[in-house]
């Protein structure tokens, strides 16, 4: 390895007609002859298709031929073809990272059909500009770190449970940390379940049973997590129990899962104040227990704390629907009761909860909209009785409803140990206070730090059928690391140099993937597999202590230095 | 025994590539089955995604070439299931793989022959609103980057003479002979991903669509305002090329609706691309006027409410709740009058536009039926794939190994399709482990 | 001859290539002026690159990253921001004109905007003429400044102020106070004055011993803010008294590490 670094450079230049889309253009034969003269160049050809067999062969049998030990290909884009070209470089014994591409045809013949001459020119520079970083290319090895087969479930709810309960059937071991002294989490609270109505602590106690009654997951109840340290594949978790005791194991992934609570509307419509006001999630408690005295008229309202003009802005997701359910499920039991439901928007997206909506309107349930800025009041009578005020947006008319029992549907929140969690594992919190994916189209459930993943209410509000698809979400996610057992990470890292940090500590902050650290000297360590290579520390570095491999500065400046005819000082 | 266990992926969307992503990522082998010439689905023809407004193509491309490249997926495109049997941990699948007339292993998509080939027609990637020619790669970033004859409009299939694009291609790619092949495959499990269709809005008589020029789709939309669609990013509405100052978005059409031949479920994503689509055009032009007709609006996802509030104050997009009676062209203008009922005041009025956006049911994909009977994968009252429990078990399908996401499975964005797909992909993991300690 | 500038762009990966890229693919075409450089995100860009990359003549520097929000790497382009925000201060304080520097954002799907910015930038260039620095005579007081604005780049004070404003405006400093904007720039812009001036003064003596007059005359400045630069960095080893002509002391530099 040490012995190819020192090697003088010979470059190998191949440039590709790309049927005429290139030659049709620019002067092929003219960049070649170019190419040739060219400090370090030993061989140039041109090529009908580069990227053909016959091109791919003529590569390997010029590395051969020529003793090549870098490889220039003037032809289309690196960001298609650059793979196919380095794995040939590869298969003929020259390390992939010491290819190089120039884009003569993407952004060169393609955007100047009209001027072949300054194509020509443009091309010839591209060219130098690649020879002049390939002359400084140095091998790379993409460091390879064995990944631990088991996963640290946090939350034993139902998406905590299910992504367990599917790692081990793929074959890992999980731990699954849960706070509180039961599974379940927040269905064992709940009555039925919209959208089939199944009986939530049946279904609930099924799976509960197959997580207790599996070999390969260990749970651990009335636990936190205290302390987490290590990276993908190596993370070394530390949890506390109950009895402070503590215990240490590894783990190869892990999933949060932790859920999340509902807003307690302490002083908002009489809550804490009237006994018969109440949330949803005492309603299900009561309907549950079969402790709910038959009600005359109940008045649910809706984006209590939720949707707000400031602090909780989201909408919560599911009390829509969950209005809908427990009207409908009081109206099984007592068909002759009221029961409204004030709603501001309605949620009943997807494909099946329109429908639960109209059988609540054919059932008697009465909806009426209110606007935000014209909210319900409800106020009490001498007796205690309630009545609820309300606008009517859609009538245009102030009601009076009278009502011995009002619910209060309010949002779920993020529980108030959520942050210390989040700085345990170095993952963010969204300004909603959830836990904050690192892509919110294509990565929903990916943190940005490798080998955390995140699902269910944690995540943001949402019912049991998107918390559980979520939930097998990040079992295939973490399984990913844990199946091929070794992981091949990055060769194109940053690298400090020791003797110039300071120390400051402005790479560690700024490296969004926590993937620097200071070590004991106090000095900025890059923990090559968990760096992306975007190069920002490099760029920032106060000292410029730090390098990027691939992209070093040295190099860049040779690029820039060839784009203006003039050879590095 | 074999070597390494399979999975078949059908349909190459967001939904698709992400479980055959997952999948191939973590070892095993990808059979990526897509009708249509490229994969991509309909996130390719998106313009920006709400609500964090990242181009969509730059961030699905990376993932497309990354199926492209990757050792352990069979990219089938312009191919098909015909036939499948067996069970789970084992099924034999036949796929008919439509002949391209292109060799895919010898087009290096140079594109020569598109720029040669005299037949123009209108581009369905482009929702007709551009041209392509007989030969073509359906849009720039198309993985595969392989060219495709359409038989339908080529003059040498039609008219026996030309091979032009023959003469031009220097990889002697093109073989008009290709006849189409059938390959059978072994597979352990089948995710599909199917995804969506446009509702026909024409069903709805009284909005006019392709009866007044200016009443489009929301699809449509996305690809005028697209920095490479057919007008380079210029939203220039149909009838005479000229940019409107009002448009309408019409929430809701042919969904949620009781109507014969219409669909009462909601899209679950329309509220929130019209809101989305409104910024971009006020991005592009901040003086227009924009209007959203809406009966409810949805603002259910991470992030949702919040951005239709930053459309309402930083971007003065107007709500308008009602559903639009109907829609009178101005005939010599061509301007449009959307008559409707304001639902909060309870008063017809007249709104006058230069273009009404309609935002479609998003509807099961028709070849959904012929996959229910392929499969055995039962469909639901409206067509989309039914889950075996929808709480506990929602990418399961009454077939043990075969399971469903995206779009196919039910209204969703595409965070939960891509979400749902990897669910979809460790279910599939799960039948291979399981086969895999059978046999030992 | 007509004049051809030469361009220099640095772009991101994921988003300005692949827009540069979408250009080509459908062929819309735009002046041969441009030279681009890949990096993985325009948070790589080094400013002092940027600087040499002048100095060393390029009439002009395009610098193209994802848009705000698109970045590959979650916030590496509003680090590139910063940087070029700083550069643009920096070269103000040169005779070279800020508008060589230029940054934008491109996304891939934006081949269309790629080109009409390259043309724009060719246009904005071909404006204000050819670099100073081009070519085998470069202006050497203008090329001093470029210089002087390079070890400003280089120097540790500035660097650590811009690496660390983005989290000083989010986060805070230490005591959780977080600073705004305008602070941040009031800030920013009285490092970069003291940095750039003290380092034409290193530069100026490095080359021969001056006295604090004729210093000022150089420099156009009074002679009272250049002697407090000189007495601080005389405290800080960079410059010392070389003999003493008159009654004025000649300065020149002392050889400092990097
Ligand atoms: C009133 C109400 C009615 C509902 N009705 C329905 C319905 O009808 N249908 C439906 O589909 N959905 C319904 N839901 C939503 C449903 O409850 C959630 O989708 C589901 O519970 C989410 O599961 P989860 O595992 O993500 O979170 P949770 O159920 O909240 O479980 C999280 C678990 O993590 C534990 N935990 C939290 N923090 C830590 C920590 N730091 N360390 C260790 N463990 C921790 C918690 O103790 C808990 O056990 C309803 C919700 C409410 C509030
Ligand atoms: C106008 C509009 C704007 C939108 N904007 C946004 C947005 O901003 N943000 C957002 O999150 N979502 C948005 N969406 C929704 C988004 O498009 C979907 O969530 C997403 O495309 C679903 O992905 P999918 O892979 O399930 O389906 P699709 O994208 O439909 O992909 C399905 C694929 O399967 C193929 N296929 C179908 N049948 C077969 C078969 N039998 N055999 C083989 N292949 C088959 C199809 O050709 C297609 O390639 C928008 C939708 C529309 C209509």
């Amino acid at each position: 390895m040490e012995s190819m670094e020192e090697e003088t450079p010979r470059i190998g230049v191949f440039v590709c007609h790309c049927g005429i889309n290139i030659g049709g253009v620019v002067n092929v034969p003219e960049v070649v002859e170019y190419a040739k003269k060219l400090p370090c160049v030993v061989y140039a050809e041109e090529n009908l298709y580069t990227c053909s067999s016959e091109g791919i062969s003529k590569i390997k049998e010029g590395i051969a031929k020529y003793n090549l030990n870098r490889v220039i290909v003037a032809s289309c884009t690196p960001r298609t073809h650059e793979p196919l070209f380095r794995g040939a470089c590869e298969e003929a014994g020259v390390n992939k990272y010491l290819f190089e591409m120039a884009n003569i045809r993407d952004q060169c013949s393609w955007a100047h059909m009209h001027e072949p001459e300054g194509a020509t020119e443009k091309a010839k520079d591209l060219v130098r500009m690649a020879v002049a970083k390939s002359r400084l290319l140095k091998p790379l090895e993409e460091p390879e770190i064995d990944v631990t087969p088991s996963a640290l479930v946090i939350g034993g709810g139902i998406s905590g449970m299910t992504a367990a309960l599917c790692l081990s059937n793929q074959g890992f071991k999980v731990h699954i940390v849960e706070k509180e002294p039961e599974l379940g989490g927040m269905l064992g609270h709940l009555y039925k379940l919209y959208p089939t109505m199944q009986d939530a602590s049946e279904s609930l106690n099924h799976v509960v049973n197959s997580v207790k009654s599996n070999k390969s997951i260990e749970v651990l109840t009335s636990t936190v997590v205290k302390q987490v340290k290590g990276f993908i594949g190596n993370f070394e978790v530390t949890v506390q129990k109950a009895n402070d005791e503590t215990a240490n194991f590894e783990a190869g992934t892990i999933i949060v899962a932790t859920g999340a609570p509902i807003f307690e509307p302490v002083g908002m419509y009489g809550y804490g104040e009237y006994d018969n006001v109440i949330t949803q999630l005492r309603l299900e408690q009561l309907l549950k227990d079969g402790q709910l005295k038959k009600p005359e008229s109940v008045v649910m309202i809706q984006c209590v704390g939720a949707r707000e003009k400031e602090g909780r802005t989201y909408c919560s997701r599911i009390c829509c629907m969950t209005a809908i359910k427990n009207a409908l499920l009081i109206k099984d039991l007592h068909p002759d009761t009221d029961v409204y439901i004030l709603f501001r928007e309605l949620q009943t997206y997807g494909k099946h909860y329109e429908e639960h909506y109209r059988t609540a309107q054919d059932k008697g349930v009465k909806f009426v909209k209110y606007l935000q800025e014209k909210s319900p009041r409800v106020v009490s009578g001498k007796n205690g009785e309630l009545t609820v005020n309300v606008y009517h947006a859609l009538l245009n008319e102030e009601l009076k409803i009278g009502s011995d029992l009002v619910v209060l549907s309010t949002p779920l929140i993020q529980h108030e140990d959520a942050r210390e969690l989040s700085q345990i594992l170095k993952v963010p919190l969204g300004p909603d206070g959830f836990f904050f994916e690192v892509h919110v189209k294509l990565r929903p459930i990916d943190f940005a730090t490798d080998g955390i993943y995140v699902c269910g209410t944690a995540h943001s509000p949402k019912d049991t059928p998107e918390s559980v698809s979520q939930a097998f979400g990040v079992a295939s996610r973490a399984a990913i690391p844990m199946a091929l057992k070794r992981l091949r990470t990055e060769a194109i890292t940053a690298v400090v140099h020791e003797n110039l940090c300071s120390g400051c500590g402005t790479c560690v902050k700024l490296c969004p993937y926590g993937a620097i650290e200071k070590d004991e000297k106090g000095v900025a360590r890059v923990t090559e597999v968990v760096c992306k290579g975007c190069g920002v520390c490099a760029a920032t570095c106060p000292e410029r202590a730090i390098e990027m491999r691939h992209f070093t500065s040295e190099q860049v400046m040779a690029q820039a230095l060839a784009a203006l005819g003039r050879t590095s000082a | 025994m074999r070597e390494k266990s399979s999975v078949l992926v059908i349909g190459g969307g967001i939904a698709g590539i992400q479980a055959s992503l997952d999948l191939a990522d973590r070892g095993l082998e990808v059979y990526l089955v897509e009708k249509t010439p490229s994969i991509g689905g309909r996130m390719a023809q998106l313009d920006k995604t709400f609500p964090t407004m990242d181009c969509s193509i730059c961030i699905l491309a990376p993932k497309m070439i990354e199926c492209f490249r990757h050792p352990n997926i069979k990219l089938l495109t312009y191919s098909e299931v015909e036939e499948v049997s067996g069970s789970a941990g084992n099924f034999t699948v036949k796929v008919l793989r439509n002949p391209r007339f292109v060799d895919e292993s010898k087009c290096t998509g140079c594109g020569t022959c598109m720029q040669k080939c005299p037949i123009k027609v209108p581009n369905e990637f482009e929702m007709g609103l551009g041209m392509r020619r007989a030969i073509y790669l359906p849009f720039p970033q198309a993985v595969p980057r392989v060219a495709t004859i359409d038989k339908d409009n080529c003059l040498y299939f039609q008219k026996g003479v030309c091979k032009i694009c023959e003469k031009f291609c220097q990889a002697n790619a093109v073989d008009f002979d290709k006849k189409p092949e059938e390959l059978t495959i072994n597979v352990s499990a089948i995710i599909i991903a199917t995804g969506f269709n446009l509702f026909n809005p024409s069903i709805i008589g009284e909005y006019g669509y392709k009866q007044y020029k200016n009443v489009i789709t929301s699809l449509e939309l996305e690809r005028l305002v697209n920095a490479s669609g057919p007008t380079g990013g210029k939203l220039l509405r149909p009838s005479d090329g000229k940019e409107p100052n009002e448009i309408a978005f019409i929430q809701c059409v042919g969904s949620r609706s009781q109507r014969k031949k219409c669909f009462p479920y909601c899209s679950s994503v329309c509220c929130m691309y019209a809101t989305k689509e409104s910024i971009i055009l006020k991005e592009h032009k901040p003086e227009v006027e924009v209007y959203i007709f809406y009966i409810e609006l949805r603002v259910f996802g991470k992030g949702f409410q919040e951005f239709v509030t930053r459309a309402r104050e930083e971007w003065d997009v107007e709500y308008i709740r009602g559903r639009p009676d109907e829609i009178i062209e101005d005939p010599k203008t061509r301007d449009l009058i959307v008559r409707y009922e304001d639902t909060l005041d309870r008063k017809v009025k007249e709104l006058k536009v230069g273009l009404v956006v309609l935002c479609p049911a998003l509807i099961p994909n028709d070849s959904n039926t012929k996959l229910e009977k392929i499969l055995g994968a039962e469909l639901d009252e409206h067509g989309f794939f039914k889950s075996k429990d929808p709480l506990f078990a929602p990418v399961d399908t009454n077939v043990p190994g075969i399971f469903i996401c995206g779009y196919s499975q039910g209204p969703k964005d595409i965070p939960e399709s891509v979400a749902q797909s990897s669910g979809a992909a460790a279910r599939a993991a799960e039948v291979i482990a399981l086969v895999a300690s059978e046999e030992n | 001859m007509t004049f051809e500038p030469r361009i220099v762009g640095f772009l991101c990966n994921w988003c300005s290539y692949a827009g540069a890229d979408l250009a080509g693919v459908s062929r819309i075409s735009y002046p041969t002026n441009i030279r681009i450089i890949r990096l993985m995100c325009s948070g790589r860009v080094e400013p002092v690159i940027v600087l040499e990359t002048l100095a060393q003549g390029a009439d002009g520097v395009l610098v193209m990253g994802c848009h705000i929000g698109d970045c590959h790497y979650i916030s590496g382009n509003l680090y590139a921001e910063r940087k070029i925000n700083v550069l643009k201060k920096l070269l103000a304080r040169t005779s070279l004109e800020v508008g060589r520097l230029r940054l934008e954002w491109v996304s891939a799907s934006e081949g269309g905007r790629f080109a009409e910015l390259v043309k724009d930038f060719v246009e904005q260039i071909k404006a204000l003429g050819p670099s100073p620095l081009a070519g085998d005579k470069p202006d050497k007081n203008i090329l001093a400044g470029v210089l002087a604005a390079k070890a400003a780049a280089e120097d540790f004070r500035l660097r650590l102020l811009v690496g660390r404003e983005k989290t000083m405006i989010d986060d805070g400093n230490v005591y959780g106070e977080k600073v705004s904007e305008e602070e941040l720039d009031k800030i920013l812009n009285e490092v970069i004055d003291t940095e750039f001036v003290r380092n034409r003064i290193y530069l100026l003596v490095k080359e021969k011993p001056l006295s604090v007059k004729e210093l000022s005359e150089r420099l156009d400045l009074d002679s009272k803010t250049v002697l407090r630069h000189v007495v601080v960095m005389r405290r800080r080893g960079l410059i010392t008294v070389d003999r003493v002509e008159g009654t004025s002391p000649l300065y020149t530099a002392l050889e400092v590490g990097r």
